[in-house]
């Protein structure tokens, strides 16, 4: 479901006669992504008869999907185009474990320390990080959202860890 | 005409329905509160806060905000995202005035000439014709909103399934034509929204579709999970690529002298209302709305001036056209989500999440079932855009304040909002899983130059389309040829295929780039 393919090759490993490496490499994954969707639902029931069955349409935009992901690799190799865009693994990788960090603790610790440890994960994200400041902030803020979102917005969120209300 | 009279006071009466409130500290005193104000003030307020949070566009701050409207009840709720959509694209105004980074694509003209301003010191005038132009915009938008809502309303009761599929794909075609970059990849955007939509309980059959027994994925993909890993954590991880510090001059003087001058006004006047009329155009169209016509009212403004050398050296009719193009199109692409209940961009495919959420279908049957809420909105909206003006324009030193803000702070604030605004959803934490996993998704997407709205649109134009095709079918018996046979559908396709083949046509092409790219140099 969620393809995310992961770092996208070097441009050095691009053939030659790949002239729009962005394209290419993104038509690709969008017919990977659509094979991937007939696979899964490929247990689903087809056409009854002139009736829609509940897999007609999900095969059908995934047909699209394929048809179009090719189009955009075909076009990929015949006109000219920017070199893949250069990925950074320290911004997506400390937000995606500082999100991780929140949905995995949110239910045993409670939000005061679900949304301290994931502030301050996030904040490895860049190298711009001042310590001191950083901690500041990260404690207003869950004081902030501890106010706001159980008491002013009333919405069910627990606060505290779960070994602590028992 | 005395109908639309008759609407518009309904509207303004739930506007300004004042709720006795009784606290016990006053020993049975009673204080009436006008709530529906208040939530539209409220709304403005925290929209405008969170859209001048530089790199945060209008799509991402209303997926955001949604949580915090979840726990009103539905008239409240939507009164109060309008505002929150009113005040967070005149935060991206502010943003792209007084730093010169848009927070989403329809502010990028504004920032040509309206940075140049605030660097010569005229910030405050700049300012101030955005937000008095928007204001005469939305006035306007709103009387056309109350004009043809009714007698769409009774042409949408006459759509069939096979029609408003027709529609739907015409929707869809205009977002392609309309939208910036390749019509192609905007086309496999929109598919694999459709697919992603499909994910979930099948309408007909119950059958679970592609969810691998993921029991939060048996309901399908949460609407606001979507749309905050694409445009919070995507945008949030692209931001931090750019280092985030580099690229933010801040206009340090001071923001003095907030009143245009006569000579601004007699400028901007005739600019205001050029920008109104082809924005209202505009947005009516299912897919078109507030990039295109910013877009389109600055090369107007710029084709017909004396001097257009002027333009992109502080022309102050190079921020009133657009801006009043901007917020007229914002206005009037209600009208095809109220009347057919069919949204006509990404702002308002998440109005319709927000709808459906407190249990409401947007379409023809709630103009005339809940007349009080389709009003009361439309009225509101009109409140919120007075609001800006009277609120926001005093409120300027404020934001240019906050724009300060290190994004070191900043990015890990919003991560936690964001997480905690998913889970409160449904407080389920895989939704807050899926949402990063879109993050990077979305982050992949834009290294590739795909367009994340158009997904957006599909996604939640998905459901429907798959309903009304599968009833067509099913009442013509499995006759395909129904799209073409019957008149109304017939026209809505013929127009469509037009549409496409035209873009294709490489003179058009050009045209639609030079709209793009001119108002880039």
């Amino acid at each position: 479901m969620n393809a995310t393919p992961g770092q996208a090759p070097v441009k050095s490993i691009m053939p030659k006669w790949v002239r729009n490496p962005q394209e290419f490499v993104g038509g690709i994954a969008l017919m990977a992504i659509a094979v991937f969707a007939l696979w899964a639902s490929s247990d689903l029931q087809g056409m009854r008869g002139f009736s829609f069955g509940a897999g007609t349409a999900p095969r059908m935009f995934a047909f699209l999907l394929l048809g179009l992901g090719a189009l955009i690799t075909v076009v990929g190799i015949f006109t000219e185009g920017p070199h893949l865009a250069k990925y950074h693994w320290r911004g997506p990788f400390f937000v995606t474990i500082a999100i991780l960090t929140f949905a995995f603790t949110i239910r045993p610790m409670g939000m005061i320390f679900a949304a301290m440890a994931s502030f301050l994960i996030a904040a490895c994200g860049t190298p711009e990080t001042r310590w001191m400041e950083t901690v500041i902030v990260a404690v207003c803020l869950t004081a902030f959202c501890s106010l706001l979102f159980p008491y002013a917005l009333g919405l069910p969120l627990q606060l505290l860890p779960t070994f602590m209300i028992r | 005409m005395g109908d639309v009279f008759a609407n518009l006071s309904l509207g303004f009466g739930v506007v300004f329905n004042f709720v006795q409130w009784t606290p016990a500290f006053l020993g049975g005193a009673s204080i009436p509160i006008p709530v529906n104000i208040l939530l539209c003030l409220i709304g403005a307020l925290v929209g405008t806060l969170v859209g001048v949070l530089p790199g945060i566009g209008t799509i991402a701050t209303v997926a955001m905000l949604l949580p915090i409207t979840f726990g009103l009840p539905p008239v409240g709720a939507l009164i109060m995202l309008a505002g929150i959509y009113y005040g967070a694209q005149y935060g991206g105004s502010t943003t792209s005035i007084l730093v010169n980074i848009p927070g989403e694509a329809g502010s990028v003209v504004t920032a040509l000439d309206g940075f140049q301003m605030a660097k010569r010191g005229r910030a405050g005038p700049a300012l101030a014709i955005a937000a008095i132009g928007s204001f005469f915009a939305g006035c306007v938008a709103t009387v056309l909103i109350a004009l043809l809502g009714a007698p769409l309303t009774k042409i949408a009761l006459a759509f069939g399934p096979a029609e408003y599929f027709s529609l739907m794909v015409l929707g869809l075609i205009f977002a392609v034509v309309l939208a910036k970059g390749s019509v192609l990849k905007a086309i496999a955007m929109i598919v694999m929204g459709l697919l992603l939509s499909m994910v979930g309980s099948d309408i007909e059959t119950g059958a679970s579709r592609m969810a691998f027994n993921i029991p939060e994925l048996a309901d399908g993909l949460g609407f606001a999970t979507l749309a905050m890993g694409l445009f919070g954590f995507a945008e949030i991880i692209r931001n931090l690529d750019a280092g985030g510090e580099t690229d933010r001059k801040l206009v340090q003087e001071k923001v003095s002298g907030l009143m245009p001058t006569r000579k601004d006004l007699k400028d901007a006047a005739p600019a205001v209302g050029r920008g109104t009329v082809l924005g209202s155009i505009l947005g009516i169209l299912p897919g078109g709305g507030a990039v295109i016509a910013s877009f389109a009212a600055y090369t107007l403004e710029k084709k017909i001036a004396k001097d257009p050398s002027k333009f992109g050296h502080g022309e102050i009719r190079g921020v009133a056209a657009p801006e009043s193009a901007n917020n007229a199109a914002a206005q009037t692409s209600f009208i095809p989500l109220l009347t057919l209940g069919i949204p006509p961009n990404a702002v308002m495919a998440l109005m319709v999440g927000a709808m459906t959420i407190h249990g409401i279908v947007p379409g023809p049957q709630v103009m005339q079932k809940q007349p009080d809420l389709v009003w009361g909105m439309i009225a509101s909206m009109w409140v919120g855009n007075l609001m800006l003006l009277i609120i926001n324009l005093p409120l300027v030193g404020i934001w240019v304040r906050l724009l300060r803000v290190p994004y070191r702070l900043m990015f890990p604030s919003i991560v936690v909002f964001c997480c905690i605004g998913i889970y409160s959803v449904n407080n389920a934490p895989t939704d807050v899983m899926i949402a990063g996993a879109f993050g990077l998704f979305g982050y992949w997407l834009i290294k590739h130059d795909f367009e994340p709205a158009p997904l957006l649109l599909g996604m939640v134009l998905g459901p429907l389309m798959e309903e009304n095709l599968r009833r067509a079918l099913l009442i013509s018996r499995g006759d395909w040829s129904v799209f073409l046979t019957r008149p109304l559908s017939a026209v809505l396709m013929a127009i469509a295929a037009a549409l496409l083949v035209l873009t294709v046509l490489p003179a058009l092409r050009k045209k639609r780039d030079e709209v793009f790219v001119e108002s880039e140099n």
